[in-house]
């Protein structure tokens, strides 16, 4: 029979392999039980790709290369080249530099005027909270893809237009949801106790309220993000997005379009990074909502 | 209940209105000039500026307006600067059954695969169907429409030689339809299947299907027979509220497969700018989307009393 002290000693003997992972490893794999891996890995690794594609890149993304026009998949060109000889690999690394870039800045922006709509019309209530909705159900009747193609087409195709567009029509999901919580969060006694300790409402709204929508912002601005993706890669397919040379997936697969009769390769490869990224975002969303709201785990 | 569709309505009206207001500035505020696209290359000064004169763009931004308000308000949409000057409603009527084709087709193929995969799932939750059917909802919420139609093109018009890729002008016939319809419909199967499974889920664990089910009837009655009907109700809804984003891919699927709808008309005459048309264009497009929001609010305040009141 063992005593006590050898029956803890042997418990806390590392076992098989997971005594080699080291503890703070062990700490964030317990943290993340559940989590889509894979996805969370895969929004690191665009990250990386766009942080580093110069390094990364084995070719220019822009350098055209006459010798290798619609070369197939090979030891040279991993995933082939286009119909300008360009690297499809390198192309496709470049690309994750903007569709990451726009799609953040842009939904940080929608987060941030959509926040603020919420929070002021859901503190100050009254007038101010039905005209603020008014404007939103407004905004939301809009076709949305066609004013954002309206707006690109006159003001001009660039990587700042297609952010503020995306930023400027993709607000009211913020504002809309958050408000929600905002209209929950000021009966609650916490916020009421406030009030009668005099506190102002800016300051309600700001110390008070703000910090507990974050949760919901967050889930929020994780699921945005995979849409403005998609949006960003639709604009540039159209031809109205971010303007050539630079290589957005969209326009990437907007010059394969016309050669996909004899080049196969050159749509699937930016197609599938597109896909891949707005699922890995989707996922991670889906489980940050999950992780933030317990009534939705079981599901 | 009439006041509260009378609101509704008259909200609507209001948001109409305030949208065409937006797109006039917007368009004239932007860079470019149709006048530039009018006229032949080897046009004088003379020409431009008689051109400029007959439009009325040298006049101040706020009289152009008040002319195209009062010319809307007595149901005047304006004429067409490209397309042969006809009225811009005659031309956006035109392109209207083809789009309307292709959106019809989408739908009916989201809905019937979409609920189909959501209901057989939900009667067999976890099983290896239920697994494969949530990879292919997640993939059709993340694959953007345009990926989604080369791909079809690459699967069945250049390797398989089945169908044709593009919509052609001849035509509205079925063989040309399929590719464009299946890439519209495909993301909309993703939202229509995990409604259906949701409901579907919620509704066979109620009593009275385990009372059919100790009756002894077959599964396939009560899945389709008892539960469905039961489980529609949102279903239904979620048709509706896809309208919106219908009309959004539609404009990417018709310049995929040059189908001749309102979606390409949109982008071929902002390109030209032809400010009438792509007016028009977008005063439809939201008229529809705010018709059909009315329509399910009512529909929901007349299935809820609650709503009426808030």
């Amino acid at each position: 029979m063992l005593r006590g002290a050898d029956n803890e000693a042997i418990l806390r003997q590392p076992r098989g392999i997971s005594g080699l992972i080291p503890e703070p490893l062990r700490r964030a794999n317990a943290r993340l039980r559940g989590a889509p891996k894979f996805s969370l890995a895969f929004i690191v690794f665009a990250l990386l790709c766009a942080a580093f594609a110069p390094v990364i890149a084995p070719y220019d993304p822009i350098e055209t290369d006459f010798t290798a026009i619609l070369e197939p998949p090979s030891k040279a060109h991993w995933l082939g080249a286009d119909n300008q000889g360009r690297d499809i690999l390198s192309r496709t690394i470049y690309g994750a530099r903007i569709s990451v870039r726009v799609a953040v800045i842009a939904v940080f922006l929608a987060a941030s005027v959509g926040t603020l709509v919420a929070l002021i019309a859901g503190v100050f209530r009254g007038w101010v909270d039905t005209v603020l909705m008014r404007i939103t159900d407004g905004f939301m009747a809009l076709p949305y893809l066609m004013v954002a193609l309206m707006v690109v087409a006159l003001m001009g195709a660039s990587i700042t237009n297609v952010i503020l567009v995306i930023g400027l029509l993709r607000w009211m999901g913020f504002a809309r949801v958050i408000r929600g919580e905002v209209l929950r969060l000021m009966e609650s006694d916490f916020v009421r106790l406030a009030r009668v300790a005099g506190s102002s409402r800016p300051r309600i709204m700001l110390r008070h309220v703000f910090p507990n929508v974050i949760n919901t912002l967050l889930v929020l601005l994780t699921l945005e993000i995979g849409l403005a993706v998609i949006t960003e890669s639709s604009l540039s397919f159209l031809g109205l997005g971010v303007p050539r040379p630079d290589p957005s997936w969209g326009s990437m697969l907007k010059d394969a379009q016309q050669y996909v009769f004899i080049a196969w390769w050159s749509p699937v490869f930016s197609g599938l990074a597109i896909t891949m990224l707005v699922m890995s975002c989707n996922l991670v969303g889906d489980w940050l909502r999950d992780r933030t709201d317990p009534t939705r785990r079981q599901l | 209940m009439g006041s509260f569709i009378i609101i509704r309505i008259l909200h609507g009206l209001i948001t109409l209105y305030l949208i065409s207001v937006a797109v006039f500035f917007i368009l004239r505020l932007g860079g470019g000039n149709p006048i530039d696209y009018m006229l032949p290359e080897d046009a004088t000064p003379e020409d431009y500026k008689l051109m400029t004169e007959a439009y009325g763009f040298d006049k101040p931004l706020i009289e152009q307006y008040w002319k195209y308000n009062t010319k809307l308000l007595q149901g005047d949409l304006g004429n067409a600067m490209a397309f042969d000057r006809r009225p811009t409603v005659e031309v956006v009527g035109e392109r209207l059954p083809a789009s309307l084709h292709l959106g019809g087709s989408a739908l009916l193929i989201a809905i019937v695969i979409g609920v189909t995969i959501g209901a057989i799932s939900a009667s067999r939750p976890d099983s290896i169907f239920d697994r494969l059917g949530k990879v292919l909802a997640i993939s059709a919420q993340s694959m953007p429409i345009f990926w989604v139609g080369i791909l079809l093109i690459l699967l069945f018009s250049v390797y398989l030689g089945w169908l044709p890729s593009a919509g052609g002008v001849d035509g509205l016939a079925l063989k040309r339809l399929i590719l464009p319809a299946t890439s519209l419909g495909f993301f909309l199967i993703a939202s229509h299947m995990r409604i259906t499974r949701s409901t579907m889920l919620e509704v066979l664990e109620s009593d009275y299907i385990k009372m059919v089910r100790a009756k002894g009837l077959p599964p396939r009655l009560v899945l389709w027979k008892h539960a469905f009907k039961n489980a529609s109700i949102p279903v239904f809804t979620l048709f509706f509220v896809n309208f919106a984003g219908l009309i959004s891919g539609a404009v990417i699927t018709e310049t995929i497969f040059s189908w001749p709808g309102v979606g390409r008309l949109l982008v071929d005459s902002l390109i030209q700018r032809d400010y009438p048309t792509t007016q028009t264009v977008i005063f439809f497009s939201a008229a529809f989307v705010l018709c059909v929001n009315i329509f399910v609010d009512v529909m929901y305040a007349w299935l809820d009393p609650r709503i009426r009141v808030g």
